[in-house]
């Protein structure tokens, strides 16, 4: 009934034999494999931290864009990666033959504000006009070139189709991707 | 939603991560993994909770990792080589007299880690051990001659 061993006596596994090796379940061959993932793992890992400080995922040198009008009406420098939640400025520069008098108008589709999160913008516009699927601002302006700036913060992921023109002239259109 | 999708992606990537940064020897926390832990746990925190610090927003956080966790778990469990893939595999570092010299080198580890581990076990060296084996923990058995 009782085992002739005392309670007191450590156990003691037995390490099983295969061919006189021990077998403790190794696997060198998918240890090798999972090494050589490691590698490429580790290399891909400095690939994406270079790419990044190069700007390839927004906030660097590689995601800034600038893009002006057919006429020159209109100049806009944005990032054409961005990230949620994270803050970024779109300049908009009007040039001479965008200001009426002395008021500036600004036609920007209402993704900008929707999704693109605008938050403010500087200088504070005189008057917003929203419409269905756009909203105008209008600035008044003393002399050019005349620049406002847009504060953005994306909330959601994804590639945001936006377009900025002054009414009348040919419109400036682009594409921004907004990451995780 | 974004909470509970950004929960997902920190765990798999800090599994990830962890898990290439392979097995210390000895897997005890030194104040260097210390760091690593507390900086990598806290930039996940901030990504994860975004602008909403509110209770539910946390709780649902946790709710999700823990899920994850016991499903990673489950899964390591029920398929030998998912658990491979997570947990790695047992190595043999020090047989009968032998270095494992491909072991040593790949997994960063010094035979002074050995000895080290041999002598807490009360071995004074290694013509009392038969084997030094890494284990999926990142702890060190050393098996005495007469235990094999």
């Amino acid at each position: 009934m009782h085992s002739s061993k005392s309670v007191a006596e450590p156990v003691r596994d037995e390490i099983r034999r295969i061919d006189d090796v021990i077998s403790v379940g190794e696997d060198l061959d998918f240890q090798r494999r999972w090494w050589r993932f490691e590698k490429l793992a580790w290399l891909i890992l400095v690939i994406v931290l270079a790419a990044d400080a190069l700007g390839a995922f927004g906030r660097g040198w590689l995601a800034g864009a600038e893009r002006h009008s057919a006429d020159g009406s209109l100049d806009v420098r944005y990032e054409r990666v961005e990230r949620a939640g994270t803050p970024s400025v779109m300049t908009v520069e009007f040039a001479p033959s965008a200001i009426e008098g002395r008021t500036m108008r600004l036609f920007s589709s209402l993704n900008i504000v929707n999704e693109l999160g605008a938050q403010r913008i500087i200088p504070q516009p005189e008057t917003s006009a929203i419409g269905p699927r756009d909203i105008t601002y209008e600035f008044a302006g003393t002399g050019s070139p005349a620049v406002a700036s847009i504060q953005l913060q994306p909330s959601f992921p994804g590639i945001h189709h936006i377009e900025l023109q002054v009414p009348g002239k040919p419109a400036i259109r682009a594409d921004i991707l907004v990451l995780p | 939603m974004a909470t509970l999708l950004h929960a997902i992606l920190g765990y798999f990537v800090l599994l990830l991560t962890i898990r290439l940064l392979t097995r210390r020897p000895g897997s005890q926390l030194t104040l260097f993994e210390f760091v690593l832990i507390f900086l990598m746990g806290g930039i996940i925190i901030a990504s994860t909770m975004g602008n909403d610090r509110s209770v539910t927003n946390a709780t649902c956080a946790v709710v999700m990792v823990a899920l994850l966790h016991r499903a990673t778990s489950y899964t390591r469990n029920r398929w030998p080589s998912m658990g491979r893939l997570i947990d790695g595999v047992p190595l043999v570092i020090y047989e009968t007299g032998k270095w494992r010299e491909e072991v040593l080198r790949e997994m960063r580890i010094a035979p002074e880690d050995v000895l080290a581990a041999a002598r807490t076990k009360g071995y004074r060296g290694l013509d009392e051990i038969d084997y030094a084996i890494l284990e999926r923990n990142g702890q060190i058995s050393v098996l005495s001659k007469q235990k094999t």
